[in-house]
């Protein structure tokens, strides 16, 4: 029986979503990357049903408690309380929610934003497009710290408001980003050709450009996301985030810090949370990068 | 390339012109007395009122007080501080030296160690050494810098007891301010402990300029990285080795040149990022500079100098952006034909 083989090769046969999947799964370390921001995911919508105790119930017996593995410490503990008699452990469980939840809440806002300032940059030709870019432009020489501080002054320190700072600060990379793929995408001639058969400007932007930008749109959130994490973390410690209670991992250090010689797990292991959060996301878009590089190599 | 300066030059005013509009405008958003704001006066006595509105035209439209604004921040009057009651200008002249000295450093130690690191990563990208690196490159990328700063502040300072924790420079010796450079000064004064100092002023400033130096070199080493792996796969690569230039030839002579292009690029578009983290570094190490200053602002409320430190700070960004630019272009023959 004779063996027909329509296609050269089976792996081009894939759907492209699958040859990336592939070159993706090859690479250790992006996928170890992905494992660990799928947990840091589901911790972060799941934490407050894994808390043991809760992370604000202040309990006056239990003040600075050493972590469970020293003599003194309670195994109910893990990782000991802090200067109020709060539970350590449930504390780091439910800053997920703070620096990583709302990081990705925020880099999918500035995502949304993006993509419609950025296709209304791109389709949009002459002055328009040249003034909106200048403005765009100032917007990102101001360092994102800098546009905190400013919007902190004018609104008053909290999570909140920092977030608008970072959502302003990472808009400019995907306006940019989705702008510059709209504009190389409608050069292509497929575009001229679904053109001719009578598509409009939405039916080119939903059927045609935007299947093509969004992996590189992916990559984008994926830097952008790392950033968010650390401006988090970094206004929350500086005092201008999360205030006080709130177990955000920088505050928490934040707090923490006058009593690094008496309970230093309470400096380094939310630091230590932060860096895996941001080197999960780092592996991850390093991971995707290079897959899509290799895809388009076959 | 004239046209193009010129473009880039028009570009910067319109830059600049908008960002002294929304400085100004912060005055208005901030809150408390506009008057105060703008002057950073805290107790104006009511007989001065008067006096003031019309020097600041706040009795006329917005469009004279944002002309009056103009001229007063050209002529060098940027007001009074809240918190020191010291003209801001002056204030910013002794601060933003030491800034610009920690950054220059970090940059300078990211060239001097990412662009080798990371052509060594690129002469054998499948290699053990070159997995090394690149894992270096990722964890430094990824760690926070806060806290980046606070471990080798356990270990050096507290730990080992080998290297101060905090300030530019010991408080026994005293440097007179000239370029506002510390190293600098102390090489230009005549004092006899010259030597002591400066070696204690490199004892200060090690730990900050490495915690800073971190991000950039990181960014370089993968940049270079990158752009060298694509430059090495160019036509004209295999053309120099057909030739029969060795390795290194090839190296110099058409790999670096091209691939060193896009990172130069790269430090305008990450200098955003090094000032955020300078100011981050400083706040820890406590480094007299703008970024401490600016956040100490923010606790105190001095609106005055937060909008100060937005004028500096952006246009020092935006300069920087133009440069590499235009050095891009400079460098680069294929961009500067278009």
């Amino acid at each position: 029986m004779a063996r027909f083989r329509l296609l050269a090769d089976e792996h081009q046969a894939r759907s492209p979503l699958r040859q990336l999947w592939r070159e993706f799964a090859r690479q250790h370390s992006a996928v170890a990357g992905l494992c660990l921001f799928s947990a840091f995911f589901v911790l972060a919508i799941v934490a407050p049903l894994l808390t043991p105790h809760g992370p604000y119930l202040q309990n006056d017996n239990l003040l600075l408690l050493p972590p469970s593995w020293s003599e003194l410490g309670l195994v109910q503990y893990p990782f000991g309380t802090d200067d109020l008699g709060r539970d350590m452990f449930s504390r780091f469980l439910v800053g997920a929610r703070y620096t990583f939840g709302i990081a990705v809440i925020t880099v999918l806002g500035a995502l949304l934003a993006g993509l419609l300032l950025g296709t209304l940059a791109g389709m949009s030709k002459g002055v328009k497009s040249s003034i909106f870019n200048h403005i765009l432009d100032l917007a990102l020489t101001i360092p994102s710290l800098l546009l905190a501080i400013i919007i902190v002054a004018v609104l008053g320190p909290g999570l909140l408001n920092t977030i608008w700072a970072i959502m302003l600060a990472l808009l400019p990379q995907f306006v940019h980003g989705v702008r510059n793929a709209i504009a190389e995408q409608l050069n292509q001639d497929y575009v001229i050709a679904y053109r001719l058969d009578g598509a409009n400007n939405l039916q080119v932007f939903s059927r045609i450009i935007l299947p093509n930008i969004w992996e590189r749109l992916t990559v984008t959130a994926t830097m952008a996301l790392s950033t968010a994490i650390l401006d988090i973390a970094a206004l929350g410690f500086l005092g201008l985030g999360a205030q006080a209670p709130t177990a955000e991992w920088g505050a928490i250090i934040a707090d923490s810090l006058d009593l690094i010689y008496v309970a230093p797990i309470g400096v380094a292991l939310p630091g230590l949370l932060i860096f895996m959060a941001v080197l999960s996301v780092n592996l991850v878009g390093d991971g995707l990068r290079t897959a899509m590089k290799k895809r388009r190599e076959n | 390339m004239t046209l193009y300066l010129l473009r880039r030059l028009f570009l910067l005013a319109f830059v600049l012109l908008a960002l002294s509009l929304l400085a100004f405008s912060l005055a208005y958003m901030f809150p408390g007395d506009i008057l105060q704001n703008l002057t950073g006066l805290r107790y104006i006595a009511p007989e001065q009122v008067a006096v003031l509105t019309t020097e600041y035209r706040l009795d006329q439209g917005y469009l004279a007080q944002y002309v009056a604004y103009l001229q007063r921040i050209l002529s060098g009057n940027w007001g009074l501080s809240f918190a020191s009651q010291q003209p801001l200008l002056q204030e910013i002249g002794v601060l933003l030296p030491a800034t610009l000295e920690l950054a220059a450093y970090a940059l300078l130690i990211s060239f001097f160690a990412g662009i080798p690191l990371g052509i060594i990563a690129a002469v054998k990208p499948e290699g053990t050494l070159s997995k090394i690196i690149s894992a270096l490159a990722i964890t430094g990328y990824s760690i926070p810098v806060f806290w980046w700063a606070l471990l080798l502040i356990m270990l050096f300072s507290l730990g080992l007891g080998w290297l101060p924790t905090a300030g530019r420079i010991g408080v026994l010796y005293e440097v007179k301010h000239i370029s506002g450079f510390m190293l600098v000064d102390i090489l230009l004064s005549d004092s006899a402990h010259r030597n002591d100092a400066l070696l204690n002023a490199l004892r200060h400033m090690l730990l900050p300029t490495l915690v800073l130096a971190t991000y950039p070199t990181t960014v370089m080493v993968r940049f270079t990285k990158d752009s060298m792996l694509d430059v090495w796969e160019q036509s004209y690569i295999k053309t120099a080795r057909a030739k029969g230039l060795n390795r290194l030839q090839v190296l110099y002579r058409h790999g670096l040149r091209n691939a060193l292009l896009p990172v130069i690029r790269q430090i305008g578009l990450q200098f955003s990022t090094l000032i955020t983290l300078a100011m981050i570094t400083e706040v820890i190490f406590s480094w007299p500079g703008i970024g401490r200053w600016l956040i100490d602002s923010i606790y105190q409320r001095n609106y005055p100098a937060i909008q100060a430190g937005l004028l500096v700070i952006s246009t020092l960004v935006i300069s920087v952006n133009m440069l590499t630019e235009i050095l891009h272009r400079l460098f680069n023959p294929l961009a500067r034909k278009r």
